[in-house]
């Protein structure tokens, strides 16, 4: 339905994408981890997708599409601030995505001690994760898309996406069992 | 049974529950009779439900109401009516149907394109002047060149900060500990950036002063004396406070940069 009297994005089309808007602001957060640029990222993402809005197919994921925009431009951003910035370096994330998960037995005392991490933990936690996997996991576990949308919105291979996760969580499972440890 | 490397790139889709029969079937098999495996999908299993557990309380915060705003102010706005001068944002009622089905004229698509080459120009500009003048004039003209680009930039992408958020990213990308100069509150706060000079990063503060762009560059280093340079339309004040070099740019007239580089001074002693 055409918005009557304003823009050229319809009424239905703006308040689906505006309802991510919260969900964007947060992984904008993880991203830069400043405020202020975590803003202007939403912002530069919600101008290009309003300005683009003829080029969304109707009947797919919107949210993926905006979260393919975002992500989009914060690989823009880094890369024009390349010379201020540390460049993932793609080889040596998926090398270390490659290489095996703990091998020791998860014990159950360990895996019911992670059952007390309060969310200011995790979220400590996922924050010191690095950048790769940090996005793969909070997308995948808490933004809840599936490995194609991820591996469109970062670009890389649907495999990689799984291997990230993977390597993500166990990133995750090792530093909050320490972090239980030492606090126990 | 399968060996581990055959199972490797099954197990998070086993963990997620998006695999087909005859694969969970497999990863099963494999896990009963290896204990390596069964500690990865167990360990991997055990983040995923915490997260999972925890999914509300890490969905916040929530984005500010007045970011909410701006991106829905952008849904309202005519596609071509978004290099305006004012680079605030407010919503537009009186945009008309008739504003926004406005075929893009040869005006609105040369304007972009006559900006562009403007910066082009001013920054090599700026470079000219490397070879012929001193280097306060340097430093003055690629910081004149920059507060017109950022501006220009901050006319598209509408961004509008708290000085809390500015103060904050000031701790956070400089570890400079700063309250923000706001001048006796005759200074609109617009917004920071960080800009690139020379082989650093450098501190872009924006304001506007009665309407006027205007910018407070900090430098992480003391390496100019004070002086007033006149370039490139602008007036660029240029002082040191401890180890940080601060130039005001503006177009406005000399006594009014002298007396706002005189409160800004007492401001950030």
């Amino acid at each position: 339905m055409a918005r009557q009297g304003l823009g050229s994005v319809s009424q239905a089309f703006e308040a689906e994408a505006l309802a991510s808007l919260d969900s964007l602001y947060r992984t904008a957060l993880r991203l830069t981890g400043v405020p202020a640029d975590a803003e202007d990222l939403v912002q530069e993402t919600y101008l290009k997708a309003f300005r683009a809005a003829d080029t969304f197919k109707p009947g797919t994921n919107l949210r993926a599409w905006l979260f393919t925009i975002l992500h989009n431009t914060a690989r823009n951003r880094a890369r024009d601030r390349a010379r201020d910035t540390v460049a993932v370096d793609s080889e040596v994330v998926d090398r270390a995505a490659e290489a095996p998960g703990p091998r020791g037995r998860a014990e159950t005392p360990e895996t019911l001690l992670l059952n007390d991490v309060l969310a200011p933990e995790l979220q400590a936690a996922i924050d010191t994760l690095p950048e790769a996997f940090r996005q793969a996991v909070w997308l995948r576990d808490v933004e809840e898309f599936s490995y194609a949308e991820i591996a469109e919105m970062l670009s890389i291979p649907a495999g990689t996406v799984m291997s990230r996760i993977s390597r993500g969580r166990h990133m995750l499972f090792e530093r909050l069992n320490h972090l239980r440890t030492v606090n126990a | 049974m399968p060996d581990c490397k055959i199972i490797d790139p099954l197990v998070t889709p086993y963990v997620d529950g998006h695999i087909g029969d005859a694969d969970r079937r497999a990863v099963d098999e494999h896990l009963r009779v290896c204990p390596p495996c069964d500690s990865r999908v167990h360990a991997e299993r055990t983040v995923r439900d915490l997260i999972h557990t925890r999914k509300s309380a890490l969905a916040s915060p929530c984005a500010p109401d007045a970011l909410h705003a701006r991106c829905a102010a952008f849904a309202r706005r005519a596609p071509d009516a978004r290099l305006h001068s004012d680079d605030r944002l407010k919503p537009r009622p009186w945009t008309t149907a008739r504003d926004v089905s406005r075929p893009i004229t040869w005006r609105s698509r040369l304007a972009p394109l006559a900006l562009a080459a403007s910066l082009v120009l001013i920054v090599g500009a700026a470079f000219l002047y490397q070879l012929t003048a001193s280097s306060s004039r340097v430093l003055a003209a690629e910081l004149a060149a920059d507060h017109v680009k950022c501006f220009a930039l901050n006319g598209v992408l509408r961004t509008h900060d708290e000085p809390a958020a500015v103060e904050s990213s000031m701790l956070s990308g400089f570890g400079w500990q700063m309250r923000l100069p706001l001048a006796a509150n005759e200074l609109e706060l617009v917004g920071a950036r960080p800009c690139l000079y020379g082989e650093g990063k450098i501190a872009h503060i924006m304001y506007r002063h009665r309407g006027e762009p205007m910018s407070l560059f900090m430098l992480p280093k003391a390496i100019r004396r004070q002086e007033l340079v006149q370039v490139l339309g602008h007036k660029a004040a240029i002082w040191c406070v401890g180890d940080r070099t601060f130039v005001l740019v503006t177009r406005e007239p000399r006594s009014e940069v002298d007396r706002l580089t005189s409160t800004l001074q007492a401001q950030l002693r």
